[in-house]
């Protein structure tokens, strides 16, 4: 028998190909050793427009193109650096001065390594995205290199060498091969060759580096050579400018964190709890974390418990003793009191629990012993042990004027920066330009929190402009909700359709757009939207049939006609989300050629739509339903006030108006039937600001105002979602775009419960959505009509957000809507404003096999990350929304002092929240002093005698103040 | 990753094919060894023979078998696939139908051709090296074909590599030649062979979901693969030849 005798000595010959080793160890413990191939090759082009030979090498995709060379032939060159430069720099780099890197003003040609590259992925995924995107932009003219594939650089791993190592050698053979090889390319054109330049701050191997003969520095010096070094400097991560300092810092102020290992461990055993912590927004010192082994919230009280923890991350706890269990505080705590003396610079005498802390903390457990039914409204507490993923993110504020010392004009200071977010602690940054900072709205990044430090150091991103300048605050809102606002890029435009505005639905019928589409341009259809609305995305009609059952139709803008999947426009689209309405802007999730023309169902146009038609019967139970891709032309745009106008007017009987009289008397049964279902009507407190149309100043406040028309409309868009969600659920089991509201948890209600029972003796059932629409329809005091809908609101805060998912992830029970008590439900009725709807449609399109359906649509890990994303944008859209509109009552009130009327939402041992309806505002009320506080029948005496009761009336003064902590104008509620 | 994959090939590069003919000698009447890229598999051929005492064989032809075996280490789990595992079977079946397809089986009536395989490590395109093992253990045997067999895979990437100047988003993505086990675990692919080198496809096997307008682009990738599959093996299979003739071989 003859062996088969190859490999060495046979490989030897292939010096191109080599293997890459690695090991995976994977969370069950399973350890993996992975081989995988790697071929090495030599046309790896270097990119710089110097090099000809690396032209003529340059490879070519299928249709024989090769990309455009990055790196200019004249790079700019700095003092140390005077024939130009391209610079190299390392992974720690680009992890810790990324916002500097992104600076308009300097960091151009840069080399971004393959190494490089993947070890950022490795270690943080938002930083590798905006690497990415760098390199895709053209300006900056940012190449990634593929080192590792390119046979002259690829560096194999040395025995005893650790992985860290081989990298930076990896990195140091690239500079050397990129030196010669532009020397080269240089001398043969007669010109002077850019020097290469690694960028790092490891002491080590810059050392290897300038060793082996290589242009190499670190960051603080080659920034100090820049035009603007002050502004940059500042950018750049706190942890690589106080190094020095870090390495005689004074004592261990928290606990260290778990190693890893440990955690897993812990949480395996069940020994330590896993859940994502949340800070209390009435009480800075304690937090919660929700954890899937307790039904109840884990409290975290106290900074050392919370262990450096900020709002969002996901952390590991570990529960205390139950001796130690405790009542949520019913005392409002606020950073501001606690910390007001403070100095940014000292950190050596930093306890970590200040004498008032301390002091609250006493009162505190004081308090707990007093109270009775202890056992029932004790929470069970835990520590923070570490932290698995920080949540941070760039931080919206302002540098608290009382820690800049302005005496100091030049060099560089610490200060605290004030986040707008008031969970957030205060962040102490380095700043080389205190005193121009003071007074402007800057965004931070958080770069650590030492257990040596009492707060997180950041480093300042950028400025946005002065306080209280409108463009400065929207901007600020817009970033702190994460908002993307930047105008649409040129890629997207360019998928715009190339007859802008004068696009029409083509008039032969032959046309493609035509194909598989009704032509429904002879149905009496008008749209029903608030006023001012130029975003049409739907429109109704209805008629009497000859069998004495009645056709609607509802239309919703064919949007995915315009949006194909995938490309620059839908990708766009997809990140957006959704569009944010702000009270004077409106942020588009569609270009507005789009948005506002081409599909917005305007009226006397013809559009494109998609039709959902139904067959009811008088009592509005569908009988037959059809989706189909339609052509309309909308007779008339109403407002809502003036179709209701329109239907109540009796004199006008024609068959526009008979349509919508129809809509009407259907959409109350329809209605009625849901009511009858278990749907639950909520409230939220929703006010609207009128701007005075010349200066755009907020002139008054109004409470928005409800008509039938607003409840006719809605009936029938319900009706549509739900229609489309049975239709695409049937068609895509695994991955139709769905909505869900889960059922609320019954522990959520628990605090609401004991208040109503305490004050007013009324309960809430809440086994279902049904009893619970029942009982609050059953919470009324005579006296106080207003009762009812303050229950509403504060019923409404207890409930689980409803959440878009697709539907291999749920098991089919758990699809319930349970606000709108419908087994199945979708979005599809909002294209032009939300991403979800536009899924939907296209899911609906390959569902009546209108046309295919797109990969991305049934590839299951694609849907779901679509559909997180969709998550949050829609949750940070209503925050950014509320946030708005806060803002601008503010600023409508401003010097008006005004007492109104307002109700006690929630009530503590030292204040209370009082919410006043006319403003839609809630406010919290402090009091310095109190007499007696009953934390069972809630009841709060004060000093004159006076009693503040939980759900009473009381009258307060609304006043606009500037709030110190956030440096934004804000109103302020004081007892009357 | 711009232009390349990531092993560090471009869209249509072929991996490193390595073919030996006779690898067992006298063991077996042919055998051949495919190593592409980590992909490794050992083929044994038994036969033109008298069939097994239970069939009688066909009077018109040869019947062709097959068997496969996957070792347990070959996978980067550890994983025992038994005789009626279904990927087992699959691989069996496919194989078995081609080859009863392309051997001039009326030639060797009454007889019995046995084809084990031995897929000692996988690294993606399991199915393209069983097929180019058989073709050249079949050789090696000497029995009757028409022409090489040759196996190849192609994978439709839903993102392109960017390798060409525009990169416009309306471009679709160049398809993958002969993808690794990363690849095939992350797109979808298929496995093509041919008759010959040439357009005559012998096999087509998807089992994966793509868009049908992507599936043209693929089966022209995999095919022009498959004919430089072919010169690797006709190449390995001549030098053989050639080494045998000059006696120098042992």
């Amino acid at each position: 028998m003859t062996s088969i005798k190859r490999m060495l000595a046979d490989a030897a010959g292939h010096d191109s190909i080599t293997s890459k080793v690695y090991i995976r160890s994977a969370k069950s413990g399973k350890v993996t050793k992975i081989v995988r191939e790697i071929y090495l090759r030599t046309d790896i082009p270097c990119s710089s427009r110097l090099c000809r030979v690396c032209l003529l090498n340059a490879p070519v995709d299928s249709s024989n193109r090769s990309r455009p060379f990055v790196l200019s032939e004249k790079p700019a060159g700095t003092t140390v650096y005077p024939q130009g430069h391209y610079l190299m720099p390392d992974t720690n780099i680009f992890l810790q001065c990324m916002d500097a890197i992104e600076h308009k003003s300097a960091f151009y040609d840069v080399i971004v390594l393959q190494t490089v590259l993947e070890e950022v992925k490795n270690r943080s995924l938002p930083l590798y995205n905006r690497l990415v995107s760098l390199t895709k932009s053209d300006e900056k003219r940012f190449y990634v290199f593929h080192n590792e594939f390119r046979q002259e650089t690829h560096v194999r791993r040395g025995q005893e060498e650790s992985i860290n190592d081989r990298n930076d050698r990896a990195i140091r053979v690239a500079c050397k091969w990129y030196q010669k090889h532009i020397e080269q390319a240089a001398a043969s054109s007669g010109i002077r060759a850019p020097a290469v330049v690694m960028l790092s701050n490891d002491k080590d191997n810059l050392a290897k580096a300038s060793a082996e003969g290589l242009d190499c520095i670190d960051l603080q010096n080659y920034v100090k050579g820049l035009k603007n070094s002050d502004e940059l400097l500042d950018m750049i991560s706190s942890s690589l400018q106080d190094q020095e300092r870090k390495a005689n810092r004074g004592d261990n102020i928290y606990p260290e964190y778990f190693s890893i290992s440990k955690m897993n461990t812990g949480v395996r055993n069940g020994t330590l709890h896993q859940g994502t912590f949340h800070t209390s927004t009435y009480n800075s010192l304690e937090g919660i974390v929700g954890v899937p082994t307790f039904d109840k919230h884990l409290l975290v009280t106290g900074l050392e418990n919370m262990n450096r923890a900020v709002d969002g991350d996901l952390v590991v706890v570990e529960l205390l003793p139950q001796d130690q269990w405790k009542r949520q505080s019913d005392k409002l705590v606020d950073q501001d009191t606690l910390t007001k003396n403070e100095n940014a610079d000292v950190d050596e005498v930093e306890a970590i629990v200040t004498e008032r802390e301390r002091r609250a903390l006493v009162d505190e457990a004081k308090r707990i012993q007093r109270s009775q039914d202890e056992s029932q409204k004790v929470q069970p507490t835990a520590k923070i042990v570490g932290v698995v993923k920080r949540n941070w993110r760039s931080y919206v504020g302002h540098i608290d004027p009382g820690s800049v010392n302005r005496a100091k004009s030049g060099g560089q200071q610490v200060v605290f920066f004030r986040p707008l977010d008031k969970k957030i602690p205060k962040i102490r940054v380095f700043t080389r330009q205190a005193t121009q900072l003071l007074g402007q709205r800057i965004v931070v990044n958080i770069d650590s929190w030492d257990r040596t430090s009492r707060f997180p150091v950041g480093h300042f991103v950028r400025a946005l402009g002065e306080l209280e300048t409108k463009e400065a605050e929207t901007e600020a809102l817009l970033l702190e909700w994460d908002v993307q606002y930047r105008p649409f890029p040129k890629a997207v435009l360019d998928c715009l359709p190339s007859e802008g505005h004068d696009w029409r639905v083509p008039e032969d019928k032959s046309h493609p757009g035509w194909h598989k589409r009704t032509d429904l341009r002879d149905l009496l259809i008008c749209s029903i939207d608030p006023p001012g609305c130029q975003d049409i995305d739907d429109a109704l009609h209805a008629r009497l049939l000859p069998n004495g059952n009645y056709e609607v139709g509802v239309h919703i803008a064919d949007v995915s006609n315009f949006v194909r999947p995938s490309n620059a426009m839908d990708s766009e689209a997809a990140q957006r989300g959704t569009t944010v309405y702000l009270v004077d802007k409106r942020i588009d999730m569609l270009p507005p050629l789009l948005g506002t023309d081409l599909c917005s169902l305007k009226p006397y146009v013809e559009r494109y739509a998609f039709s959902v038609l139904w067959e009811m019967t008088p009592e509005a139970k569908i009988v037959n339903t059809i989706f189909t891709k339609s052509v309309i032309k909308s007779r008339e745009a109403f407002a809502y006030k003036a179709a209701q106008m329109r239907i109540d007017d009796k004199s006008q009987t024609d068959p526009l108006t008979e349509g919508m009289r129809i809509l009407l008397m259907l959409s109350k049964k329809l209605r009625q039937a849901r009511m009858d279902a278990g749907a639950l009507n909520l409230a939220s407190p929703e006010v609207k600001v009128q701007m005075e149309s010349e200066t755009s100043d907020p002139a008054s406040i109004e409470v928005k105002e409800l008509l039938e028309t607003n409840s006719l409309v809605e009936e029938f868009m319900l009706c549509a979602n739900i229609s489309v969600a049975r239709k695409i659920y049937e068609a895509f089991p695994q991955t139709a775009m769905l909505r869900r509201h889960g059922a609320p948890p019954a522990t959520n209600f628990d605090d609401l419960r004991s208040q109503l029972r305490a004050r007013k003796n009324l309960d809430l059932h809440v086994e279902s959505s049904k009893a619970l629409a029942d009982s609050l329809d059953a919470c009324v005091d005579p006296q106080e009509p207003y009762f009812n809908t303050l229950v509403r609101i504060i019923a409404t805060r207890c409930m689980v957000p409803a959440e878009y998912f697709s539907s291999g992830t749920q098991a089919y029970p758990e699809f319930r809507h349970y606000g709108l008590a419908t087994d199945i439900y979708t979005h599809f009725t909002s294209p032009i404003r939300r991403y979800s709807d536009l899924a939907a449609h296209r899911q609906l399109a390959a569902a009546i096999d209108y046309e295919p359906l797109d990969e991305s649509l049934y590839n299951k890990d694609k849907m779901d990350a679509v559909v997180k994303n969709l998550n949050v944008r829609h949750r940070n859209a209503q925050f950014a929304g509320r946030a708005s509109v806060e803002y601008y009552v503010g600023q409508a009130l401003k010097n008006k002092s005004t007492e109104e009327e307002g109700f006690v939402a929630k009530i503590f041992s030292n204040g209370f929240v009082v919410f006043v309806p006319r403003f839609g505002i809630e406010g919290t009320i402090r009091l310095e002093s109190t007499k007696t506080f009953d934390a069972d029948e809630y009841v709060l005496e004060l000093e004159d005698g006076r009693k503040i009761v939980l759900f009473e009336k009381v009258r307060v003064r609304v006043d606009v103040v500037k709030e110190q902590a956030t440096g934004r104008r804000k109103t302020e509620l004081t007892l009357a | 990753m711009e232009g390349l994959r990531n092993d560090g090939r471009r869209w249509n590069e072929l991996r490193r094919i390595h073919c030996q003919l006779s690898t067992s000698g006298s063991s077996a009447d042919g055998s051949a060894y495919v190593e592409q890229g980590f992909t490794k598999v050992l083929c044994t051929v038994t036969g033109p023979a008298e069939p097994g005492s239970r069939q009688r064989g066909r009077s018109d032809g040869a019947t062709v078998v097959c068997e496969v075996y996957f070792a347990a280490f070959s996978g980067t789990d550890r994983i025992k696939r038994g005789r009626n595992d279904k990927k087992v079977q699959e691989l069996q079946t496919a194989v078995q139908k081609t080859f009863a397809s392309v051997i001039l089986t009326h030639l060797l009536a009454r007889s019995e051709i046995a084809i084990s395989l031995h897929v000692l490590s996988q690294d993606g395109g399991t199915l393209a090296a069983c097929i180019n093992a058989t073709t050249l253990a079949l050789i090696d045997a000497g029995i009757p074909m028409a022409d090489y067999v040759c196996a190849c895979t192609a994978g439709q990437p839903a993102i392109g590599l960017g390798g060409g100047s525009g990169g416009g988003d309306d471009d679709e993505p160049d398809p993958y030649l002969d993808v690794n086990y990363l690849e095939e675990s992350d797109i979808p692919s298929l496995t093509v062979a041919t008759v010959g080198g040439g357009e005559k496809v012998a096999v087509v096997s998807m089992e994966s979901r793509v868009r049908i307008e992507r599936l043209e682009a693929m089966l022209a990738v995999g095919i022009s693969g498959c004919a430089r599959v072919r010169e690797i093996m006709d190449k390995e299979v001549r030098r053989y030849g050639k080494e045998k003739l000059d006696g120098t071989g042992e």
